[in-house]
């Protein structure tokens, strides 16, 4: 027999007290681990996205920091679109003049998602896989390769499509036909979440859609269904839940005919004239540029002096910092209400070990009669508020991990963060200690008053 | 064993104080089992406290177990009890959400420790006063008697020199509460502890070897009331 036994058999016997105040350390705990959590993983989300490049270039009429969500983490819709020959002028080194100012553009069309988990598809080109870095290395592959699908690939493409479309709207009597989709372009890479998520394998087939399942507008694709040639390592981050197809197999995706080039509507002509309208493969509509600078020179020539009347230049590692603050100012308001109901469970703690001093006087004057101290009576009390406390604060813990692994798809679909409940950190265990040392804190008035119990009155005592 | 000398304790109620227990002289030997009677309020279970350190006396030498208690801090004299002395009280007190061994266990706890072979211990005591099929049954469900030794065994379990009881028969039958005593004073004597009892009740004074009326160990001019 320990004082601990004595404290936890003094916890049994109030269980009805001890559930209830065990229950507000608990809401209190999950609350803060949860905003710790969400603001955690948030962070690692948005700062350890894959690397190779430094700015984004995408539509003049977005905002910066949907550009950045949308091109880098998959969060919402495509803000908006750009014509080709950004990314082509890019390519070229000559955008400003001077050359070699970019080491490598990589364009992106998004649109399509697949499955009800609603992965989004993104378009581009195998320069995907080889330029871009995950942890300073080439994003790196569970199984298989990428897929084959060059700028050439892509620029030949448009140039085809541009003339069949050209010549279908403007009534011409020769149409040439329109492109048909390579074998070699129906093939994809999937992030490890979608493969897991989707069961595919290597060599197995997915179809594209459009919207999501059961709103209007929703349908699929199954002339791009396309074959798993790749899938990518565990990252943690947006890579995992995406799946990459050729540019050129999104293009002659069927309905996409429309909105394939963007259409300059000369003045005097309606909008709605646009589809009778000549197009120029120039501008083959792409969604986002991600770009990088060759040196820093190259950067700064970038930030200050591009210039398009069709597109921006957004650098995620200032938009990504900013986002984060605000990101980091909501989560310290929610921290301060998670630490003021931490309080109130621990004045909880205080008020219900506090009202069964009274009720304890005799059974503390009988412990002092066998030789207890007054600092272990002290421990006693202390150790039922620690042990509240610390069972209260294991719980929480537990229960952060169980909600975010509930609301995993949810925070995903709003945030595109990745909630791994699976994921313990060191702080957690330190929360844990901490709400245990206030808890304790808690105990020491009640503990106070109990050692304070008089023997040899409260020993005659009968109840 | 046991020397007190000019003790005097009061309580103070209101503007008043009030004489608690006064005690010219006492000694009692190593071994001796002695009752101490009187009438109500002549201070006996105050004495006893103050032999148990449970009291400091306001004054006055009280040298127990070799140690000058008068001297002592609060803490150890709660240590000095809980190795030394066993008591008994006239309600048992035991603690009912504890069963029969865990109530003995406690004074180990707070005496010379609940490791080692305390539990052993605990359940032989309990064994040896009938209670080896009860010792997992709790307070609430043991006759009067079964918790009369328990409340004994909780006494003894830290081997002491010293086991003070205050009315230990007053809650049960007379037939039962003799025979416990008599087992208790056997096991006494049997191990060489002194034991010192307050009682009113005559037969039960006249087992022990000695017995002192607290009115006679009071000095002359002491007056007052006491509890």
């Amino acid at each position: 027999m320990r004082l601990g036994s004595i404290s936890l058999r003094n916890l049994r016997i109030r269980l009805v007290a001890t559930v209830l105040t065990t229950t507000s350390i608990v809401v209190a705990t999950a609350l803060y681990a949860g905003i710790l959590t969400m603001a955690e993983q948030t962070e690692r989300r948005y700062k350890g996205s894959i690397g190779g490049y430094q700015a984004v270039v995408g539509p003049k009429d977005a905002s910066q920091l949907e550009l950045v969500l949308n091109t880098i983490f998959n969060v919402g819709e495509a803000p908006g679109r750009l014509p080709l020959s950004v990314c082509t002028e890019l390519r070229s080194g000559k955008l400003l003049g001077r050359r070699s100012q970019v080491r490598h553009a990589v364009p992106q069309a998004r649109g399509d998602s697949v499955s009800r988990f609603n992965f989004p598809v993104v378009a581009t080109l195998d320069e995907m896989f080889t330029k871009y870095e995950w942890n300073k290395a080439p994003l790196p592959f569970a199984a298989g390769a990428p897929f084959a699908h060059s700028y050439d690939d892509l620029l030949q493409l448009a140039n085809q499509l541009a003339a069949h479309e050209t010549a279908r709207r403007t009534g011409a009597t020769e149409v040439p036909p329109r492109p048909l989709i390579r074998p070699e372009w129906r093939q994809c890479v999937v992030g490890s979440r979608v493969a897991r998520a989707l069961e595919l394998s290597l060599g197995s087939t997915i179809t594209p859609v459009h919207g999501k399942m059961g709103e209007f507008g929703y349908h699929e694709h199954p002339e791009a269904a396309c074959a798993v040639v790749g899938i990518l390592a565990p990252t943690n981050s947006p890579l995992d839940t995406t799946i990459f197809l050729p540019l050129g197999l999104h293009y002659l995706i069927d309905g996409h005919e429309a909105g394939v080039f963007l259409v300059q509507i000369p003045p005097g002509k309606n909008p709605d004239d646009a589809k009778h309208l000549p197009v120029d493969a120039a501008r083959l509509a792409l969604t986002a540029v991600l770009v990088d600078p060759k040196d820093h020179f190259g950067a700064r020539i970038l930030r200050m002096e591009y210039a398009d009347k069709e597109a921006q230049v957004a650098w995620p590692q200032d938009v990504v910092p900013k986002f984060l603050k605000q990101i980091g100012n909501a989560a310290d308001a929610l921290a301060v209400i998670a630490w003021l109901v931490l309080l109130v469970a621990a004045v909880s703690i205080t008020v219900a070990i506090y009202n069964t001093m009274n009720e304890r006087r005799r059974e503390i004057a009988i412990m002092r009669s066998l030789g207890a101290r007054r600092a272990q009576i002290l421990g006693i009390v202390v150790g039922e508020a620690a042990l509240i406390s610390a069972l209260g604060a294991v719980l929480g813990v537990v229960l952060c991990h169980g909600a975010a692994f509930a609301c995993r798809a949810l925070v995903e679909d709003l945030t595109g963060v990745y909630l791994d409940w699976t994921a313990v950190a060191w702080w957690e265990l330190w929360l844990v200690l901490g709400v245990t040392a206030i808890g304790a804190v808690a105990g020491l008035l009640p503990a106070i008053k109990g050692s304070r119990t008089e023997v040899a009155d409260n020993l005659s005592l009968n109840y | 064993m046991i020397h007190l000398e000019q003790v005097r304790k009061s309580y103070r109620q209101g503007e008043r104080e009030v004489l608690a227990c006064a005690v010219e002289r006492l000694d009692i030997a190593r071994g001796e089992q002695v009752a101490l009677v009187g009438r109500s309020g002549t201070g006996k279970t105050t004495l006893l406290h103050i032999l148990a350190g449970i009291l400091r006396p306001d004054q006055g030498t009280v040298e127990v177990v070799g140690r000058r208690l008068d001297r002592l801090s609060e803490a150890a004299r709660d240590r000095h009890r809980g190795r030394h002395i066993g008591m008994v009280y006239q309600t048992f007190n035991l603690l009912q959400p504890f069963t029969a061994l865990e109530n003995v266990l406690l004074g180990a706890l707070f005496g010379r420790g609940a490791g080692g072979d305390a539990p052993q211990r605990a359940e032989a005591l309990l064994a040896k006063v009938g209670l080896g099929e009860r010792m997992h049954h709790r307070p609430s469900e043991l006759s009067v008697g079964q918790v009369q030794r328990v409340a004994i065994c909780r006494a003894l379990i830290n081997d002491p020199e010293l086991v003070l009881m205050d009315e230990p028969l007053g809650n049960q039958d007379r037939a039962t509460g003799s025979q416990v005593l008599g087992d208790l004073l056997q096991m006494a004597a049997d191990s060489g502890k002194t034991v010192v009892m307050v009682t009113h009740d005559p037969d039960s004074a006249t087992r022990m070897q000695r017995t002192v009326d607290l009115a006679e160990l009071r000095p002359a001019a002491a007056v007052g009331g006491a509890r």
